[in-house]
């Protein structure tokens, strides 16, 4: 076998790396390692210019693999993956060193010592390299058809956006009616509709698409299959009752669940303890659906206390973020009470004002007209006591110094914001993960906002985060977008990374089957003997089965044993 | 791969590659649509490639920038012009646009380009480089900057003494003083807006001393400061050269502010200011960092917890604005405010002064059009015709709008806004085909 050629290459990363780990020495302890040709460092190595350097080197000395050190194979991995194939190179004879995340960032404080790290972790990606093989991957079928999840104003849209690339949508809604929290709104800030016509404008032009089936009442019941081919089970309950299973198979599932408005604890700022305490979802109601004088309980109102970030915004215990939306939407109310009613008196106890962007606007329009605004901490919040058929918030108010304010109101309006689904079952069964904040989790924060970690299943709208409903519909129509792009060519990659059962050595005891998060693994009968198999689309090379192979039966494709003993031996 | 042989018909045209631009023109060509791409800046990236890290996450910016950077400018169904401005888009009928593209020229042939920079010793004219924010001088033969794409040096021609000491210097005789500007004359079948934004002018505020006192900068020249290309290797004021030790950030400069004709809130101030004074405590660990302001806006997913993080750490946060800098002789900034938590006025001495510029429209969109009418919203960006069911979508069919053209927003908002542009450019495709 003719001896492999290698070119190592090491990232500054512009001194993320090169400011605590000394690339140069790194370059010089490795260059003269069996198989390596060629070793640089480069400011950085994903530049454009530094890739077409490397396409050039792997070209004049028929190199047979390359080695980048740089950062975590999560962002560039792929990056040189495709330098590789721009070279005529296998993309799966590239092999990635992190020396970023696991040596320069992790010991900022020992920069001997982190230098020390990256040769060896280069080292041990060259050992690996020297077993590198060309790997083909293989194509699937792609069904052009997208499941989605939710008829609010994401999902409606997200619709019609994929009706308008030709391409099936199944429009799947819990409750009898489409539309969720944007149908129930009727004024809004920004335009002259309100929610219910905007809703009905969108859901009169769903039913006009002949390449979108609506299923309301239902729900997705159990999910099979991968990106290209997911098969759901969805249970409709009919007219009277009865249930109905409906089988579909779709290329992607694009989740526009939606958010549950936050409800108060009992006694939270004297909610459900206290007569005229109500939350903002109602206030809404209320001034929508009276004129000329505001009645609450029988009695006029006059003098309104808003308490903002109720249940946002708290360090310990509840929600630590803020929801976004509801500065903008407890301004716009006030501002319709105003308008509406006669002697109304706005006051705004809040944590600081967000209407952030043109949002502004409204905010100055509320304090021209002469609503006050008083400012609390998280560690002093209003007090509310009862004072006849009146409620007293007392608060110590930062806009003026810390002074003790009282407000003798008719309606306390306290102002919860967007919170996750309580029932999450949907999520669970495409095994969606969440954040912090316990919404969806996005794959990459800021540049990949709609697409998650399970390949095939976007995510848009409220979801994902408090959005109010421009934001909602920019989600939707670029979760449609990857959704449409995945399927749009009709066919799929699949990756060859994927874990192999050696059919003599298994004997079947279920411990793959049960390690497995994919479900790709199941029982089978071949020639007399029960045996593990593994499904190629669903196995995502994740690994978790090979260790728990008692028998050693489970290999991994491109981390069999004798790669990662080579790697343990070069760290060593 | 098929090349466009077909230089001047394309089915979209995106203006601007910045990181919407860029966003869109991918979603675009990887739905197997030919894009022609143009920007008037000489390299792709637009104002995030040259961003420190982001918020909240503390990602460098450059490095993940860059293969966004390197996807556009190899994906097969990309051409791309820097230097280069459209004009005169017309609709023509129902299906096409036609439009103008006005290349400047280079002087230097790119492909031949190795970027030795030779060609930057050889030069003997010094000016301030805009892309570093004005810190600091390049030459008239200049590569933009070290993750340019494309990596190429130009001549910037306005001040160049046509002395011939780069093209003499140059290996591969790629300076060529003949490239005459070139004008190309294109049909498209679509047209995205992604013509980003221009910070405020911080010398419209005289009472912040920007410009007069050295010590004063914007926070965009901080950002240059901290960005792992940074032109210092470490962060430094600007009068003397000395390591700050007690900086203040001013919020809302330019913003919120009626009297400078910019009523609205720029929305990514507040975050960008909490992100710097992270990494300022990070690269400074003696540091007192203090932001001033009036409302901090942590909105966005994380961004409360990262300004509560930001306390953690200890930058000092004073609600209070700004009224007046001055400068004491040895350089360092008195600021007077309004202390809202003690209702009393203020002064406080900090030897750095950032000020934390916001968003504003950029001029003459709509001029970019003939016969229709784009309309622009009373703020003068890009007006959103179906601003809530269809926030993409303009005055006029066909043409769409991604990113900071429409309004203020932040990386996840524009990457959004750009996906939103495209889905309904790929739909006006689908159905006009």
């Amino acid at each position: 076998m003719k001896k492999k050629k290698i070119g190592v290459y090491i990232c500054h990363c512009g001194g993320n790396i090169s400011d605590y780990v000394d690339v140069e020495k790194v370059r010089a302890a490795i260059a003269d390692e069996g198989i390596v040709l060629l070793s640089k460092t480069t400011m950085f190595a994903c530049s454009d210019s530094n890739q077409r350097d490397m396409v050039e080197d792997i070209k004049a000395n028929d190199l047979d693999g390359v080695v980048v050190a740089s950062c975590s194979p999560k962002l560039h991995l792929q990056t040189f993956q495709n330098v590789s194939m721009r070279a005529d190179l296998n993309k799966y004879t590239y092999v990635h060193a992190n020396i970023r995340e696991q040596a320069s960032w992790a010991h900022s404080d020992d920069k001997m010592g982190a230098t020390e790290k990256a040769i060896h972790l280069v080292r041990a990606a060259i050992a690996k390299s020297r077993y590198a093989e060309a790997l083909e991957s293989t194509k699937v079928k792609a069904i052009k058809k997208v499941a989605v999840i939710g008829a609010g104003i994401a999902g409606l849209k997200a619709a019609l956006s994929l009706s308008e690339k030709d391409c099936d949508v199944i429009l799947i809604e819990r409750n009898s009616v489409v539309g969720g929290h944007v149908a129930e709104f009727t004024s809004l800030s920004t335009t002259t509709e309100t929610g219910y016509q905007i809703i009905t404008r969108l859901y009169s032009e769903v039913l006009k698409r002949g390449n979108i089936s609506l299923l309301t009442n239902s729900e997705v019941i159990e999910n099979k299959g991968s990106v290209g081919n997911f098969s759901l089970k969805i249970r409709k309950i009919t007219n009277n009752d009865n249930q109905e299973i409906i089988d579909v198979n779709v290329g992607s599932v694009l989740m526009a669940t939606g958010f549950d408005s936050y409800t108060p604890g009992e006694g939270e700022y004297g909610y459900k303890s206290l007569e005229n305490v109500i939350t903002l979802v109602d206030f809404k109601k209320m001034i929508d659906s009276q004129n000329g004088k505001l009645v609450y309980n029988g009695k006029q109102i006059r003098d309104i206390v808003y308490i903002y970030c109720v249940g946002s915004r708290q360090s310990d215990g509840g929600n630590t973020y803020c929801s976004r939306n509801c500065c903008t939407s407890t301004i716009h109310a006030s501002i319709i009470a105003r308008h509406k009613f006669s002697d109304i008196n706005n006051y705004h106890f809040n944590r600081g004002i967000r209407t952030y962007g043109k949002q502004e606007i409204l905010y100055a329009e509320s304090l021209g007209s002469g609503d006050i605004y008083l400012q609390f901490n998280e560690d002093s919040i209003p007090e509310i006591s009862v004072n006849g058929d009146k409620a007293i918030v007392k608060i110590n108010d930062i806009l003026s110094a810390n002074r003790e304010v009282e407000v003798e109101a008719d309606l306390v309006v306290l102002v919860g914001g967007m919170v996750p689904r309580a029932d999450n079952s949907v999520g669970s069964l495409f095994k969606l993960p969440k954040g912090r904040d316990r919404f969806y989790n996005e794959v990459h924060m800021k540049l990949r906002p709609v697409e998650t970690a399970i390949d095939g299943i976007t995510i848009a709208g409220a979801c994902q985060g408090p959005k109010n409903i421009t934001e909602s519909v920019n989600s939707a129509l670029a979760a449609a977008t990857k959704s449409y792009s995945i399927l749009s060519k009709g066919e799929l990659e699949t990756s060859p990374l994927i874990a192999v059962i050696e059919e003599d050595k298994c004997s079947w005891c279920g411990a793959c089957q049960e390690a497995c998060p994919f479900d790709a693994i199941h029982m089978e009968e071949k020639e007399g003997r029960t045996i593990a198999q593994i499904n190629n689309t669903v196995c995502k090379g994740c690994g978790m089965c090979a260790p728990v192979c008692k028998p050693d039966a489970i290999n991994l494709i491109a981390y069999s044993s004798s790669e990662i003993m080579s790697m343990i031996d070069a760290l060593a | 791969m098929e090349k466009n042989i077909d230089k001047t018909s394309y089915d979209a045209l995106v203006i601007g590659a910045g990181i919407a631009g860029g966003e869109a023109a991918l979603n675009l060509a990887n739905t197997g649509y030919k894009v022609l791409l143009v920007d008037k800046e000489l390299s792709v990236g637009g104002k995030m490639i040259m961003l420190s890290k982001v918020f909240p996450t503390l990602d460098c910016s450059a490095c993940i920038t860059t293969p966004k950077v390197s996807e556009i400018s190899r994906h097969s169904n990309i051409t791309i012009f820097t230097g280069a401005q459209a004009s005169n888009i017309r609709k023509i009928g129902e299906k096409e646009f036609t439009a103008r593209i006005n290349k400047q020229p280079r002087y230097v042939h790119i492909e031949d380009c190795t970027s030795c920079q030779l060609c930057e010793e050889a030069c003997p004219v010094s000016v301030s480089d805009q892309y570093q924010y004005g810190l600091i001088g390049r030459k008239a033969a200049f590569i933009p900057f070290s993750i340019c794409s494309p990596k190429a040096a130009a001549i910037d021609i306005e001040n160049c003494t046509l002395c011939g000491a780069c093209e003499r210097a140059c290996p591969t005789n790629c300076i060529d003083f003949t490239m005459e500007p070139e004008i190309i004359d294109i049909k498209v079948k679509t047209v995205v807006l992604a013509t980003g934004f221009k910070l405020f002018d911080p010398l419209d505020i005289p009472r912040y001393g920007y410009g007069k006192f050295k010590n004063v900068i914007t926070a965009m020249q901080m950002e240059r400061e901290i960005a792992p290309t940074r032109p210092f290797n470490t962060i430094l004021r600007p009068k003397d050269g000395k390591v700050p030790d007690k900086i203040a950030y001013v919020l809302c400069v330019g913003s919120r502010d009626a009297s400078v004709g910019n009523p609205i809130c720029s929305q990514i101030c507040c975050m960008y200011s909490i992100k710097q004074a992270q990494l300022l405590m990070g690269a400074l660990p003696m540091a007192d960092v203090t932001i001033y302001y009036i409302n901090i806006r942590s909105f966005g997913k994380g961004f409360e917890e990262f300004y509560q993080q930001a306390k953690g750490m200890g930058v000092n946060f004073v609600k209070g604005k700004i009224g007046r800098i001055t400068e004491k002789e040895n350089g360092n900034l008195i600021l007077r405010y309004e202390d809202i938590n003690s209702g009393k006025l203020q002064e406080e001495e900090h030897d750095m002064v950032i000020l934390s510029t916001g968003v504003l429209p950029n001029e003459g969109i709509s001029e970019l059009f003939e016969g229709d009418t784009l309309g622009l919203d009373k703020f003068n960006f890009i007006g959103q015709s179906d601003a809530l069911a269809g926030p993409s979508r303009t005055s006029i069919d066909g043409v769409f709008v991604a990113g900071t053209a429409s309004g203020p927003m932040d990386i996840p908002d524009s990457i959004l806004s750009a996906g939103s542009a495209s889905s309904e450019a790929i739909s006006y495709l689908i159905q006009h085909s």
